[in-house]
């Protein structure tokens, strides 16, 4: 495979003592390398099955809100008083319910699909726009970089949740929303928004080691032999670029959830019939209703924090396993 | 009102003697004790907090629209009729308070004459009597249009040469000022409700002196205001008016932080027999946390809230709690929340799809995200009890508990043009994916799923769309962009003042159809030519109008016009269906045991800021 000779071609080193003595250090390939000493690292191991079982309890939601009987939106008269207030956990509610008389368990099921959902989306489209935008700076340089990195400046120095804030209100006001239909309020508008604010992180970070690879002598090499551009930038410097790219788009991941919380707590984008933590918490808090219905708040919280710590855990896992050398 | 972000609207007539009953459950005599042999003390200070002033005017009385505003102006400002400061249908009824009685009208209805009572002074720093062009002045404002005056269609066209000009006030044609006791209105056209259109606070007079320096809304005449009333802003006294770059804005009045009134000295109890002014003056801070609001209330560093309605945690509290119970007031303002169809937008442009989501709504659900019986009666129509009444009988869609009836709205559903299979689901194509407007705050959030879930029962699949209040009115107020938007939970109503009509021309007439600002969401009575102009689309099957009904009833009086536009409400349920009437509000208002005489005014909707005592000792 090309991004094995690649990658062997830069980093690979052995490092002192991870061979077992005794044993003559075989040709081990980068990932046999990374998954030896991934595997070590129990927490990241921890952290990597809370994500499988998040995954899983998301695909399987459908499911389970069959089994317990409730749908994510259906209401129930009796889950809620004549003040209109929520009942706590119990047998038929094993999360409570909430101001409408909506399941919480059933809910907070959905809401991890709606925050992985938004949470790889958005990730996946950043990374795809921050990885292409910083090679490109990084490898053509010159007046390209300049552009490119004076749009990442512009960008980044937006103020991030009041634009986004302004974006939601202006999309949210057609039908159509934005852009020919191609950004609709909900759900495709928070991925869009994240996305946008996402991106300039990873091409700021592609754009750095870019600039210091393509000065290697196998870039040189591949130029000589007659490799165009694209090429080069794509087959031989983007696979090199695995490592970094990997562990930032995991740590961005549960920044994302957040943002995607954060958004739908100030009640932007996602509708309230989308199950959705954020948008849980900020009903929880609305009227200060946790300080009666704690289960409002405390089960979608709790999710939510398992959730970005598992991801900051495997993240941290991946970069201390994938580059040894920046081991704090 | 309709614009008005919280505070909802106004009053209306003859309240059923039956929901006055229940409004006075809570009242009067319950904390008599504090008050010994039935004397009223005076002094003190209403102490209160609001989450936001909220006002669409600037807190100029010729353009402020909010019922909060009105409530604030019963203390400041004094017009030709007002009203008692009670709650039930007494309460609506107009009273002479700057005039000496209630006019006299010509035989043809066009001419009504008033005279002033002598020796009323503004408030300082102007201390001079009010006269008749005092109150001809604020006429001549509202016509300038740079003031934005919201309700000027009141005025405009019915008296005598007021129409909106750009500029400055100037004279008008249809007011005389034979002398400074007497004014006269030339009517256009006979207007039987124009002495409750006297009772609006842009009527209240205005010393030319310092209004002729405010030419717009913005940071102007709402910060000066001049009292007429038994109170005036803090600081008023402190105004310098010798010129128009020598008034600064009144101290007592920001619209960030705080409103405070006193006491006017000019004003003399003799001549107002409207207004008790048991307390010595306001306080009111905005505190944007309501919670924060009604637990200093419970602790008693507040005498009592304001328009905020009370989490449903603290409406259990007080509803349960028999100690405290007799500090909750619950009274009917008369206000109608509806759900608005647009009557241009598939699949709504088709009646009996309109009457499947009557029939299919569950309104006992609405009732309770709203927190419960207490915050409002389940509506059957569309007129709230106290304008035309139609009886609790009449109710075209009424279901077992409210709780919707899924085989009638099937029934209904198959004979309409979008359920071609006759599945009783509404299964055309543009039964899918409807714009559904909400605001994007409690109560309103938390009936979304229920009505969600409720449409999809007949096969409606609708996008929710959640918007700020103001965004969300403006957004249906605009015909076209109002064209997107097939249904919408977001506005309320209420009457401007005692009269049906109030209910009825904004509403539901092509004359109220204009392309921003509009309070026909529904478009009733939208011809093809109309929606042309507007650019919008029209429907095939073309919009019933509710207009020659409506007019036929506006030159009645009395009770021949309270049948008139019974009749309309009932045409509008059964032959137009613009809506869904979900419920007529409450407005729920929590005290302290400080407050020792209870009062509220239908008109406002609100606590009778002009009529409450209180026991603290508290300076403004």
């Amino acid at each position: 495979m090309r991004q094995d000779q690649s990658i062997r071609s830069d980093r690979v080193e052995v490092e002192p003592g991870e061979a077992p003595a005794g044993q003559s250090s075989i040709g081990k390939t980068p990932w046999q390398l990374f998954w030896r000493r991934f595997k070590k690292d129990k927490v990241a191991l921890v952290g990597g099955v809370v994500i499988i079982a998040l995954i899983v309890i998301a695909i399987l939601a459908p499911l389970i809100a069959k089994m317990v009987g409730h749908g994510p939106n259906e209401l129930f008269d009796s889950a809620t008083n004549e003040f209109g207030l929520p009942v706590g956990p119990s047998a038929k509610f094993w999360f409570g319910a909430d101001r409408s008389g909506r399941d919480v368990f059933v809910r907070t099921i959905y809401g991890a699909r709606t925050s992985l959902a938004v949470a790889f989306l958005a990730t996946g489209i950043a990374t795809l726009i921050g990885v292409t935008l910083g090679l490109i700076a990084g490898y053509l340089a010159g007046s390209v970089d300049m552009v490119i990195s004076r749009i990442i400046d512009v960008v980044l120095s937006l103020p991030l949740l009041l634009f986004a804030l302004g974006i939601s209100a202006a999309c949210s006001v057609s039908k159509n929303g934005c852009l020919h239909g191609l950004v609709q309020p909900g759900l495709r508008l928070v991925v869009f928004i994240i996305a946008l604010f996402t991106w300039p992180y990873l091409a700021r970070i592609v754009r750095g080691q870019v600039l210091s690879l393509r000065e290697r002598e196998f870039i040189e090499a591949s130029h000589s032999m007659g490799a165009g551009e694209w090429r080069i930038m794509f087959a031989d410097i983007l696979p090199n670029l695995a490592a970094p790219i990997i562990v930032y788009t995991t740590l961005i991941i549960p920044s994302n959830i957040l943002f995607e919380a954060a958004l739908s707590f100030l009640g932007v984008g996602i509708p309230q019939t989308t199950p959705s933590w954020g948008r849980m918490l900020s009903d929880a808090s609305n009227s200060q209703m946790f300080t009666y219905a704690w289960w409002m708040m405390l089960f979608p919280g709790l999710f939510l924090l398992i959730t970005t710590l598992a991801f900051n855990l495997v993240g941290d896992g991946l970069r201390d396993a994938l580059d040894p050398r920046s081991r704090r | 009102m309709r614009r008005s972000p919280k505070g909802s609207a106004l009053f209306v007539f003859g309240v059923a003697a039956l929901l006055i009953a229940t409004a006075c459950s809570s009242n009067n005599g319950s904390s008599s004790s504090s008050s010994p042999s039935g004397a009223v003390k005076k002094g003190g200070t209403y102490r209160s907090a609001t989450s936001s002033f909220g006002f669409v005017g600037d807190f100029d009385p010729v353009g402020e629209y909010t019922a909060v505003g009105f409530s604030y102006y019963q203390m400041l400002l004094r017009t030709l009729l007002n009203y008692t400061g009670q709650a039930g249908a007494a309460g609506l009824v107009p009273h002479p308070d700057l005039a000496t009685d209630m006019g006299t009208v010509s035989p043809d209805g066009l001419t009504y004459t008033y005279h002033l009572k002598s020796g009323i002074k503004f408030g300082p720093p102007i201390n001079r009597e009010i006269t008749s062009s005092d109150i001809k002045y604020a006429f001549e404002r509202i016509d300038s249009s740079s003031l934005v005056a919201q309700y000027a269609f009141y005025y405009d066209g019915v008296i005598q040469g007021m129409q909106q000009h750009s500029g400055p006030p100037k004279n008008i044609s249809g007011i005389d000022t034979p002398d400074p006791q007497t004014i006269v209105f030339h009517l256009t056209t006979p207007t039987s409700d124009f002495p409750a259109r006297l009772t609006l606070a842009a009527t209240a007079p205005v010393p030319q002196e310092v209004a002729k320096c405010f030419t717009k809304p913005s940071g102007g005449y709402g910060n000066d205001i001049v009292s007429s009333g038994p109170y005036m802003i803090q600081g008023a006294d402190q105004m310098d008016p010798s010129s128009c770059s020598t008034i600064k804005p009144m101290s007592g009045y920001d619209p960030t932080s705080h409103l405070i009134l006193v006491r006017n000295p000019n004003w003399d109890q003799s001549t107002d027999n409207l207004r008790k002014a048991y307390v010595n003056g306001l306080n009111m801070s905005i505190d944007s946390n309501v919670d924060d609001i009604f637990n200093k209330i419970s602790s008693g560093s507040l005498d009592g809230s304001f328009y905020e309605i009370p989490p449903p945690t603290v409406l259990q509290k007080y509803s349960t709690d028999s100690s405290l119970k007799p500090y909750l007031h619950v009274d009917p303002q008369n206000t109608t929340y509806y759900i608005s169809m647009n009557l241009l937008v598939p699949p709504f442009d088709d009646i009996h799809v309109r009457k499947a989501v009557n029939w299919i709504i569950d309104k006992s659900a609405i009732q309770k995200a709203w927190g419960g019986p207490s915050t409002g009666t389940i509506a059957g129509h569309i007129m709230p009890p106290s304008m035309a009444d139609l009886g609790a009988d009449y109710n075209p869609y009424g279901t077992p508990g409210n709780q919707g009836d899924l085989a009638k709205a099937e029934a209904e559903m198959k004979q309409s043009k979008y359920d071609p299979g006759k599945t009783g689901k509404c299964t055309a194509s543009v039964c899918s994916g409807i714009i559904l407007l909400n605001r994007n705050e409690p109560p309103w959030t938390d009936a979304e799923a229920g009505i969600v879930a409720d449409l999809a029962k007949i096969g409606i699949n609708v996008k929710a769309r959640e918007m700020e209040s103001g965004a969300a009115y403006q957004t249906i107020d605009t015909v076209k962009s109002g064209a997107q938007v097939g249904i919408s939970m977001n506005p309320r109503w209420g009457a401007d003042y005692g009269d049906p009509n109030t209910f009825a021309q904004p509403l539901f007439s092509s004359d109220s159809l204009i392309p921003v600002g509009t309070s026909n969401y529904s478009m009733v009575g939208m011809t093809s030519s109309m929606a042309k102009k507007f650019g919008v689309s029209y429907p095939a099957g073309g919009v019933p109008s509710a207009d020659s009904q409506i007019n036929a009833c506006l030159p009645k009086t009395g009770q021949d016009r309270t049948t008139c536009f019974q009749g309309v409400d009932k045409y509008l349920m059964e032959d137009v269906v613009p809506w869904v009437p979900m419920f007529w509000a409450n407005q729920v208002t929590i005290t302290s045991p400080t407050v020792t005489n209870w009062a509220f005014d239908q008109f406002t909707g609100f606590i009778a800021l002009q009529n409450i005592a209180v026991s603290n000792t508290a300076t403004p």
